[in-house]
């Protein structure tokens, strides 16, 4: 496939559902080629199988975040298939809402075990894989609007997220440091209607409406937005870019 | 020296300051108990630790030392225990307590960031959870300090764990405004930037001041005077904020 992405090799986790499948979708719009990984076999497949109806490239790989074995793994399978990536979406990660007072040890440790060090490990994965194979590379890692603002009962929720943020941008010092220079940004998508939302608060159009009359621009976030934004984060549009904070939320986090 | 009444800010409160047997946790416990305070100081390391509550408590201040691991919830229970017994209540909570260390990270093991995120990020919430839980009990509100620090607003290579950590902090205080708001118990993060403390000692001072507009490294009294502020009355309608401290690091 042509595009700005020709023959550029990406990898999203979380790719099973939601952001993280459009994302692959979008990505292979433009011409890359996609892992999508994801603890979810058969959501993975189903997203494999929507790239190649595209007439993309798209391999899935069983892949939980916590683990530095599948890291190995998913570098190693992408190297085998496609050769070295050329950019990683850290896009996987959950959510929870609960007050303080009944979030526990466990959730608290789950929670970061998942978004904080399933992302930090992507990040050291990539950095040596980039190191190793001298390319130009870029990450993204999704954050969230809560890892920028706050959220009532969201406590945890909020803390991993701004983990992310600040995180990110100490990677994007060391990235740039890198021969080749790597660039590292965050996007902070606001709510968007994914099954991590529907999942969460239900799915009725009720609640859609609510959110999207909430939101400044008053329209529900769709999964294909975030996608765009992805993109443009991948793709060299954002060449001059690092360290860098996109806010994608219709405004929310403006008002 | 013990101000005058009318000058004592905190008088009938009682604080919690974690990582307090040095640094900026020290600043803050002394001028916490200075200002009326009781003072609960809790570290890792006992004699240290003790040593600081002996000397505020020779200057007639209230002031205890619980030896406590701020990333152990067996710990924190100990610690509000302590409080409760020796004072009758919790205030104010500074979860100051933290460490670091240079790891660039395609270098660093989990283990290593685990390890510091255990202390850095899940202390500071397994503190608020209980000490929250304590204000509840007397339902005059109260005032949580997160000791963040520039590193959770800006990058610097070397620190991707720590800076997790303390952007961790700066949004746990956000979140946790929100929720606690109605309970006029606030929560905000401070961010020091270059302090001269332990912690800062690798780094030389003419080489970095040039950094900084300011032209020097900030002192613990800096940062204690700004948690006094936070935790104090004049603080009242400061809740959900960021207070950099930093010399003008992050302005440029």
């Amino acid at each position: 496939m042509t595009g700005k992405l020709a023959s550029r090799i990406i990898i999203i986790t979380g790719a099973t559902k939601g952001i993280g499948r459009e994302a692959c979708l979008a990505l292979a719009r433009e011409g890359a080629k996609v892992v999508a990984t994801g603890r979810d076999e058969k959501g993975g497949l189903e997203t494999a199988a929507l790239v190649s109806d595209l007439g993309g490239q798209c391999l899935y790989l069983r892949h939980d975040i916590r683990s530095e074995d599948d890291w190995r793994n998913v570098f190693a399978k992408t190297i085998e298939r496609f050769g070295a990536p050329h950019g990683l979406v850290n896009n996987a990660g959950i959510f929870f809402v609960k007050p303080l007072a009944d979030t526990t040890e466990e959730d608290f440790d789950n929670i970061y075990e998942i978004n904080v060090e399933g992302t930090f490990l992507g990040v050291r994965q990539a950095f040596q894989s980039f190191a190793a194979s001298k390319t130009q590379g870029v990450i993204v890692n999704v954050s969230s609007l809560m890892g920028q603002v706050g959220f009532p009962n969201a406590i945890a929720y909020c803390a991993t997220k701004g983990a992310i943020t600040a995180m990110t941008k100490a990677a994007a010092m060391e990235g740039a440091a890198m021969t080749p220079r790597v660039r590292v940004n965050s996007l902070h998508p606001g709510v968007i209607w994914t099954p991590m939302i529907t999942g969460t608060f239900g799915g009725d159009k009720a609640l859609s409406d609510a959110f999207a009359d909430d939101t400044p621009l008053k329209m529900i976030g769709l999964p294909e937005y975030m996608a765009d934004a992805i993109t443009f984060l991948i793709s060299d549009d954002s060449a001059y870019i690092t360290g860098a904070e996109l806010t994608a939320d219709g405004g929310r986090g403006a008002d | 020296m013990q101000k005058p009444e009318s000058e004592r800010e905190l008088a009938g409160k009682v604080a919690i300051v974690t990582g307090a047997s040095r640094g900026i946790g020290k600043a803050v416990a002394a001028k916490f108990a200075r200002n009326g305070a009781s003072v609960v100081i809790t570290g890792r390391n006992a004699e240290a630790g003790a040593a600081v509550a002996r000397e505020i408590a020779g200057d007639g201040h209230d002031a205890i030392f619980v030896r406590a691991d701020q990333g152990s919830d067996a710990d924190w229970t100990a610690v509000l225990a302590h409080a409760q017994e020796a004072f009758g209540r919790v205030d104010i909570l500074v979860a100051n307590a933290g460490l670091s260390n240079n790891v660039p990270a395609a270098q660093m093991e989990l283990a290593q960031f685990r390890e510091l995120n255990r202390i850095n990020m899940k202390g500071p919430f397994l503190g608020l959870k209980h000490c929250v839980a304590a204000m509840r009990k007397h339902g005059d509100g109260g005032s949580v300090v997160l000791m963040s620090s520039i590193v959770g607003m800006v990058g610097v290579p070397g620190y991707v764990h720590y800076s997790a950590a303390k952007g961790g902090l700066r949004l746990m205080a956000k979140a946790a405004a929100l929720e606690l708001g109605a309970e006029k118990i606030r929560v905000n993060s401070v961010h020091p930037g270059m302090i001269r403390t332990d912690m800062t000692a690798m780094f030389d001072e003419k080489v970095m001041a040039l950094r900084l507009p300011l032209g020097k490294f900030g002192h613990p009294d800096d940062i204690a005077n700004a948690v006094l502020f936070l935790a104090s009355n004049r603080g009242k309608f400061i809740t959900g904020t960021q207070l950099v401290i930093d010399g003008g690091w992050t302005a440029q």
